[in-house]
């Protein structure tokens, strides 16, 4: 097993484990990271989709060797679904056997007023941990040796949603109004959140957290990327490829490529066995790169001067 | 605690970076975790625990350079021409106590001095650039200034014999120094100028503009204007842009939550509340441009820009006797062009309600129903001419909400040919809408509505 505390001593050495993971990151992300695990805060990780945000909890859960557990957001989530639900089945089951013991309890009371306080003396049984249905949020903060959170896409949730987080993010614990506050264990989870800045996160979210944002990586960055994820690419046609990328990136398209699309280009062409990108090739690969018709048509009459 | 930091942070939200004190606190543990050593590092740990979004970083990023950029102060020996060695007469030493610091020459020394200075003077607090001569100035005289200008003048005008070439010599020297320290202080208090002050003058004048009627801002102002309206719209959206769900609690879903709960064997444990949607309104705005409002015109029609910018279902009319929607001219222009054109187009000629409300009315009464709301921004001033309240009233009737937005002071309504007591009559809301500050309270006041 990895020691965490080795590996997290300082922000150099997080940034080496995490490329031995195939995640090649700026110095800037590591030192997020390394934040998060020493000052035990939630980061909020923003950027356009497709730069590894989520990809950056992964590898992060794999360097430590800790459990992920993944929360996806989406519109309707309320806390049924992510903190916490009681297991009605089996409390009715429950209800069912004990009709039958019930008599035995209440032998020999006399009225109604010694039965209720017999009943009394069970306590509420059926709303105890036993009962209880663990969703993503609690199910972190009952991990035995801690765990990495992915509260993925936060921005696609409600506010509601959003006021709910915040207990969890700053003291680690969540109030159950039928048991009480059940706080993390030993090692709180090491939390991470995913924006695509769809909305305005509230300040009271973002005060709590770390806040990173991960913009597309520069040239060089990105051939490390590939070449990390795609050793088998010829050195020639990666260069070529991530040039072309950076070109479009600048030009005005509906969606520009990420860096999972550069990969995903990546290992198309190494499937097709190009040696050097030319405008053919180019041109009827461009599906991968490029989700939008318009966005096609847009760069194809351009191509010729693009790969000059 | 960290002096350092806290100065740094103050310079921080002075540049528009907002810092919670729980944000302050987890700087001073990020600070204790990565040391001052590495600037660079510093930066990158920085700039996760303080600035929270893009354009906060970018602001950050700004003033985390010129803040550390403070260097340690040149070297004396590197100034000019290397007048600053080790005094040529050793015999005879200044007595103020600022010339004899300015003649050991210990940089270090002076520096620490010098902050001391400025903290005593609390250059901190400058706020407008004509005060930079006089911090220099209060700075000087907090080292000690006043006396070293008195033994200057003396030393120069010595007659004592024996020792008149040597004090001219100490003369001359001191004061060379002590020029050169005015610079120093001069470069001390420029830069504290534009940590702490160029931002907060920029709020100062924020907040007058607030309270200035529209009709009387500089034009120059307007970019200050603008942004703050722009804000106000994006609040406006916020609480607009998504559909929500109002419970009503207390009035049980019956066949939902029997549905539910069929699967408990019909043990009713989950209860379903009787709901409605929220639908997003659609917004109508109508804007009178003509001559009697024109210098509010520009304003209203920059509100009306913004709100086109940030909301997506704004449909914007303009007026004066004709109207027309302008709604594909404000989203293929940028907003002078836009308001230019408008006020081109639909700027002539006196206002006339009646016919304004008339061409509203055909080009899209069909489409109001209860989920819309209409904002009218005028002086209900009609010349004497029809009002056309029977259509105003099939409006009020139709729309969720009628807003009338009145630029002139309310003292003024009803006189002369003001038909706002016919037209109020017709509105849900009435406000008189003149400076920022009311345009920003009338936002307020719709986004408690729809909550």
């Amino acid at each position: 097993m990895t020691d965490i505390r080795q590996v997290a001593t300082s922000i150099a050495s997080l940034q080496r484990h995490l490329e031995s993971h195939h995640y090649i990151c700026s110095e800037q992300i590591a030192t997020a990271v390394f934040l998060a695990f020493h000052l035990r805060k939630p980061v909020l990780i923003e950027g356009p989709p497709g730069v590894g945000k989520t990809e950056l909890a992964k590898t992060t859960a794999a360097m430590f060797d800790l459990p992920l557990i993944r929360l996806q957001c989406y519109e309707g989530l309320d806390e049924a679904k992510a903190l916490y639900e009681w297991k009605y089945g089996k409390q009715l089951l429950y209800t069912q056997v004990l009709k039958q013991t019930l008599d035995e309890v209440l032998q020999g009371a006399k009225g109604f007023a010694e039965s209720v306080r017999r009943l009394h003396e069970f306590g509420d049984i059926f709303f105890s941990e036993e009962f209880l249905e663990a969703r993503p949020l609690l199910k972190a903060l009952q991990a035995e040796n801690g765990c990495v959170l992915l509260i993925d896409e936060v921005d696609k949730s409600d506010h509601e949603f959003e006021s709910l987080l915040l207990e969890l993010l700053s003291d680690y614990q969540v109030s159950i109004p039928e048991i009480g506050t059940v706080k993390a264990k030993r090692e709180p989870p090491l939390v991470f959140l995913t924006s695509n800045n769809t909305r305005e996160i509230s300040d009271a979210l973002k005060r709590r957290c770390l806040h990173l944002y991960i913009p597309f990586p520069d040239v060089k960055l990105e051939q490390r990327i590939v070449q990390a994820r795609v050793p088998e690419i010829p050195d020639q046609l990666r260069e070529q490829l991530v040039a072309f990328i950076h070109k479009l990136r600048d030009m005005d398209l509906k969606k520009v490529p990420s860096i999972s699309e550069t990969i995903d280009w990546a290992r198309t062409l190494l499937l097709l066995h190009a040696e050097r990108l030319d405008p053919a090739v180019v041109r009827d690969t461009m599906n991968v790169i490029l989700k939008f018709q318009e966005d096609i048509d847009s760069v194809q009459p351009q191509l010729p001067a693009m790969m000059r | 605690m960290d002096v350092v930091l806290t100065s740094f942070i103050r310079a921080l939200r002075n540049a528009d970076v907002r810092v919670s004190t729980s944000e302050t606190l987890d700087a001073f543990n990020t600070v204790q975790l990565v040391g001052y050593d590495d600037r660079a590092r510093l930066k990158r740990a920085l700039s996760l625990v303080l600035p929270k979004t893009v354009d906060e970083k970018t602001a950050f990023d700004v003033c985390f350079d010129r803040f550390f950029a403070r260097r340690p102060l040149r070297a004396l020996a590197d100034e000019g021409d290397g007048s600053i060695e080790a005094p040529a007469s050793p015999a005879l030493a200044p007595n103020s106590s600022l010339g004899q610091l300015l003649m050991r020459g210990n940089t270090m020394e002076i520096n620490i001095e010098m902050h001391a200075a400025g903290e005593r003077a609390n250059v901190q607090r400058i706020e407008v650039f004509t005060q930079k001569g006089v911090y220099t100035q209060r700075m000087l005289d907090a080292m000690g200034g006043a006396e070293l200008q008195h033994e200057v003048a003396a030393l120069a005008q010595s007659t004592d014999q024996s020792t008149t070439s040597g004090s001219r010599q100490l003369g001359t020297e001191l004061a060379h120094r002590r020029d050169w320290l005015r610079e120093m202080i001069r470069g001390y208090v420029e830069e504290q100028f534009l940590l702490h002050a160029d931002v907060t003058g920029r709020r100062l004048r924020e907040d007058l503009l607030r309270n200035v009627r529209m009709a009387s801002i500089d034009a120059r102002h307007r970019r200050l204007v603008q942004d703050t309206v722009r804000r106000m719209a994006r609040r406006l959206v916020a609480a607009y842009s998504r559909r929500r769900k109002i419970f009503r609690r207390g009035q049980l879903h019956l066949p939902r939550t029997l549905r539910h709960n069929m699967k408990y064997d019909d043990a009713i444990f989950d209860l379903k509340w009787k709901s409605s949607r929220v639908d997003r309104p659609r917004v109508f705005a109508i804007c009178d441009v003509s001559g009697s409002v024109a210098n509010y015109a520009s304003f209203m029609l920059m509100f009306l820009y913004s709100l086109d910018e940030v909301l997506p279902k704004v449909r914007s009319f303009a007026f004066s006797s004709d109207l027309g929607e302008v709604s594909a001219l404000f989203q293929q222009h940028p907003i002078d062009e836009a308001m230019a054109l408008t006020l081109q187009q639909y700027g002539k000629g006196s206002t006339d309600y009646g016919r304004a409300l008339a061409d509203f009315s055909r080009l899209c009464l069909d489409e109001i129903d209860k989920k819309t709301t209409i904002i009218l921004l005028g002086d209900g001033r009609n010349n004497f001419g029809d009002p056309r309240l029977d259509l105003m009233k099939q409006l009020y009737d139709r729309s969720q909400r009628l807003i009338w937005l009145n630029p002139e002071p309310r003292s003024i309504w009803n006189t002369g040919d003001s038909e706002m007591r016919h037209f109020a009559a017709y509105c849900h809301q009435v406000d008189e809408c003149s400076t920022l500050a009311q345009l920003e309270r009338f936002v307020g006041g719709l986004l408690r509505h729809s909550r």
